[in-house]
């Protein structure tokens, strides 16, 4: 009797829990339904960080852009830059000096305004060794910078940066830099609040509201669910902000955003990554499909501090055993170049020199000159890939088969979420790494430089001072030609004689959004699209 | 009718009486015939392709599951029965070998869940009281333990550890095994439980017959009762449990498979083949023969694993035997 007393009871009570789980899921449903926004854009991986120095990936610098805005912005159609926080500047004669003057309507998104001070300490910020932005190399143009990054010198008022009043900033390099107002606009020397982080610390991106300096204020993150941001309304050019809300997606896999596209859930997708390969013969030749010239390499690392990678004969055959041709005929078909250098053709007064090709026999004697003929004792050793989209992947296999039958060597796959993969990669802890490089300005130094034994971005162990001693009379030579030509030398240096990174091809760039529904989108080398111009028509 | 079927079992063991009942069972029959068919296919493929038989067998049966080639997805044809994938492999061997590393990690986990589960349940039930309490508690309790999550965290906490390990002790080729060792020993570690009750059950209630005590008063000793006597009358109810386990081992590793986290390219089970397939659906053009072989291979094979468990358990469920 009483178990089945106990029995009753115990329905009895599951109908109540039922009755109110059933209610709080109603009210939960309820409250988590929020309006639709205005634009959905598909964006690529899930951002590393939106915090501007901490950032390398090109998919967080677009979101960063949004919400932060440096001395200068990108125009939207050709992606040149333009004023910013700074109406306006002076450039010396000689090329060194510059003068920035803020806008007087510039103010962050809680209503104070944005100082001088801010921008030092923006800036200082990229070069404290203490933040370790792996893209403080943008500001080792500045007088002191590289220094100061690498705690060589330790007082930061000798850094080539001031704040001559509350609204001037003045800026000395070491050389006369071109493209230093290209490299102003960049995510990462957008301008970020000194009192957020001051009283936040690490975790002023969680502290809301963010105060934004840019056309967009962060509204929700949640992790691999979407990234809502909605119009700074205290922007200074809040009255061209054509979309008040937008949501990010991050998405990993071509076909999920393929889907998400032609079933109306997404607006945009400016992914490189998210073209969906296997489609692209079909997708072409649709008018919503916007092929361009990128300016990207996608390449591979080695990790020189690393047996039998240290080898530079080592390296040079594995480089010498891939068949690019067949990876871009069979796997990425968007048009892509075969490269066996690491800059892209297009850029203005360079030219690559050439670099290793495919000659497997080479390879195999290389090999076995470096003590591994026909792969034996070859250790095992891992490739790392991101699982962005299908491509890595894909990329992986075809060389782990091509090494395995021209050299006889084993290779091991290994498939890292993008945070997790960044980390490895920094830490030097992998054998061989799937990477790619967007140039960040018009000039050949933005691939070149990564290489320079501190760049941040190196993430090779290679360290080579005859490579940078040629990039550094390069950066201060103001002959053209002269200049190429030491680029050059070290590029031939990098690709050809040591070979710590193999190119494999030149992006062809690929975007899907429909022109008849999408205004403001424009196709441009560097394939940055300002959100603030972006609108549903 | 009935006098006739009971004057036979007097001359039948409860074994051959559990055999005729399976037989007359159809469906449970014609999935042990589909299964054994399923088996020696998947065993069929690297004997097919060996280079001395390759020769009379017709040369969609002999490609091999890695090499890649120029003919990218190309539709089912003659040189390949069920078409190629984005390298140019052919699906045909893929397929088979995916099936026999998924069957392979059914089988040799659902062998690991054997040995512990039997053990510990078999234990449990013999020793009785609070050690059975004590025994039977930690089962609760890693019943809560959600099975995946656990696989996933084993997986991804000792492989870079063991890793380094295998490759000092043994051979490069042999890490490369390493992950399937992984899936072998993760997947069999989480599935006992169910095992170890059921045993557990029966030894409770065999451990106080009479032949127990019978042979308890002859001087046995506690292993030899144990593995002597009571093991072989649980062996039934361990087969249709074996034949259960079997296919929700085999789903686990399609499920984390799938995911990217069991078998690694260029290797290939069920899961990472249907993931594959899974990749090619959209509105504009379906590769149908990516897709459709692996999913209808491990549908069949689960299906059939699944009616044969249950086939077996009815033939040799005591209580069905006046029916």
């Amino acid at each position: 009797m009483s178990v089945f007393k106990l029995r009753r009871q115990a329905g009895r009570l599951s109908y109540k829990v039922a009755f109110v789980a059933i209610l709080v899921l109603t009210f939960t449903a309820c409250v988590q339904k929020e309006p639709p926004a205005d634009l959905v854009i598909i964006n690529g991986p899930e951002p590393e960080s939106l915090d501007p120095a901490l950032t390398t990936g090109q998919a967080d610098g677009r979101i960063i852009l949004s919400l932060f805005e440096g001395l200068t912005r990108y125009k939207a159609d050709t992606a040149l830059p333009e004023p910013g926080l700074a109406e306006r500047w002076d450039i010396s004669e000689d090329g060194r000096t510059y003068i920035f003057y803020l806008r007087t309507n510039a103010v962050w998104s809680a209503g104070e305004p944005i100082a001088a001070e801010d921008v030092v300490y923006s800036w200082r910020r990229i070069l404290d060794p203490a933040i370790a932005c792996e893209y403080s190399s943008l500001l080792f143009y500045i007088k002191n910078g590289e220094e100061f990054a690498i705690g060589k010198i330790k007082d930061p008022s000798l850094l080539g940066l001031r704040a001559l009043d509350a609204q001037t900033v003045q800026v000395n390099l070491n050389n006369p830099t071109p493209f230093f107002l290209d490299i102003c606009a960049y995510p990462t020397l957008c301008i970020v609040p000194r009192h957020a982080i001051n009283k936040s610390g690490d975790r002023w991106l969680t502290a809301y509201p963010v105060p934004s300096s840019g056309a967009y204020e962060l509204e929700t993150w949640r992790l691999n669910d979407k990234i809502r941001v909605r119009k700074n309304p205290r922007y200074w050019d809040a009255a061209n902000t054509r979309s008040s809300v937008v949501d990010l997606l991050p998405c990993l896999s071509a076909s999920t955003a393929l889907n998400l596209y032609e079933t109306g859930q997404a607006d945009i997708v400016w992914d490189k990554e998210l073209a969906p390969t296997e489609l692209i013969d079909i997708l072409k030749k649709r008018p919503d499909f916007h092929g361009f010239d990128y300016l990207g390499t996608y390449f591979f690392r080695f990790n020189v501090t690393r047996k039998p990678f240290d080898d530079v004969r080592v390296r040079k055959a594995l480089a010498m055993a891939i068949d690019k041709e067949r990876i871009v005929g069979k796997i990425t078909r968007a048009g892509e170049k075969v490269a066996h250098s690491l800059v892209p053709p297009g850029l203005p007064d360079y030219a690559s020199p050439p670099g290793l090709e495919y000659d497997p026999a080479e390879a195999r004697r290389l090999l076995a000159e470096a003590g591994f003929p026909g792969g034996n004792n070859f250790p095992l050793f891992h490739y790392l890939y991101n699982n962005t989209g299908r491509n890595h992947e894909q990329i992986a296999v075809e060389l782990q088969e091509m090494w395995r039958r021209e050299l006889g060597i084993h290779m091991e796959l290994r498939k890292l979420e993008w945070k997790v993969y960044f980390r490895a990669q920094n830490m030097l802890d992998y054998d061989l790494c799937r990477s790619s490089w967007i140039g960040d300005y018009n000039d050949a130094s933005t691939f070149l430089d990564v290489f320079l034994s501190n760049n941040g971005n190196n993430r090779t162990g290679w360290k080579n001072t005859q490579y940078d001693s040629l990039l550094r009379r390069a950066n201060a030579q103001r002959d053209v030609a002269e200049r190429a030509k030491l680029l050059q030398a070290a590029e031939k240096l990098l690709v050809r004689d040591e070979a710590p990174i193999v190119p494999v091809y030149i992006y062809a760039g690929f975007e899907y959004y429909d022109t008849n529904k999408i205004e403001g989108v424009f196709s441009n080398m560097r394939s940055e699209h300002p959100l603030r111009t972006i609108r549903k028509k | 009718m009935s006098e006739v079927r009971q004057v036979e079992h007097v001359h039948l063991s409860p074994n051959q009486r559990a055999w005729r009942r399976f037989k007359s069972n159809r469906i449970a029959a014609v999935s042990g015939a589909l299964l054994i068919a399923l088996v020696l296919i998947v065993m069929a493929g690297p004997i097919l392709s060996r280079p001395t038989i390759r020769n009379y067998v017709p040369a969609a049966l002999a490609q091999s599951p890695l090499a890649l080639s120029d003919l990218q997805f190309g539709a089912p044809s003659g040189e390949h029965w069920l078409g190629t994938d984005v390298h140019g492999r052919d699906l045909l061997s893929r397929v088979l070998y995916g099936a026999r590393i998924s069957l392979l990690v059914g089988i040799v986990g659902a062998g690991v869940s054997l040995v512990i589960g039997v053990l510990w349940g078999a234990l449990a039930g013999y020793l009785a009281g609070r050690w059975d309490s004590i025994m039977m508690r930690i089962v609760d309790i890693l019943y809560t333990v959600p099975s995946i999550i656990f696989v996933i965290l084993l997986i991804s906490a000792w492989e870079a550890v063991l890793k380094d390990q295998m490759a000092r002790a043994f051979s490069a080729e042999m890490v490369a095994r390493a992950r399937l060792i992984f899936l072998f020993v993760g997947l069999g570690a989480v599935s006992w439980l169910t095992m170890a009750r059921i045993v557990r059950g029966e030894v409770l209630s065999l451990r106080t017959r009479n032949f127990i005590d019978a042979s308890r008063a002859l001087g046995a000793s506690h292993a030899r009762i144990l593995f002597r006597h009571i093991l072989p009358n649980v062996s039934g109810v361990i087969i249709v449990y074996l034949t259960l386990t079997v296919p929700s081992i085999v789903l686990h590793e399609s499920f984390l498979s799938y995911l990217g986290l069991g078998i690694q390219p260029p290797q290939a089970s069920l899961g990472s083949l249907i993931a594959e397939g899974a990749a090619q659906i959209n509105p504009i053009r379906v590769y149908w023969w990516m897709i459709i072989p692996p999913c209808g291979f491990l549908a069949a094979t689960l299906l059939a694993l699944n009616f044969v468990g249950d086939g077996l358990r009815d033939a040799f469920d005591a209580r069905l035997e006046s029916r």
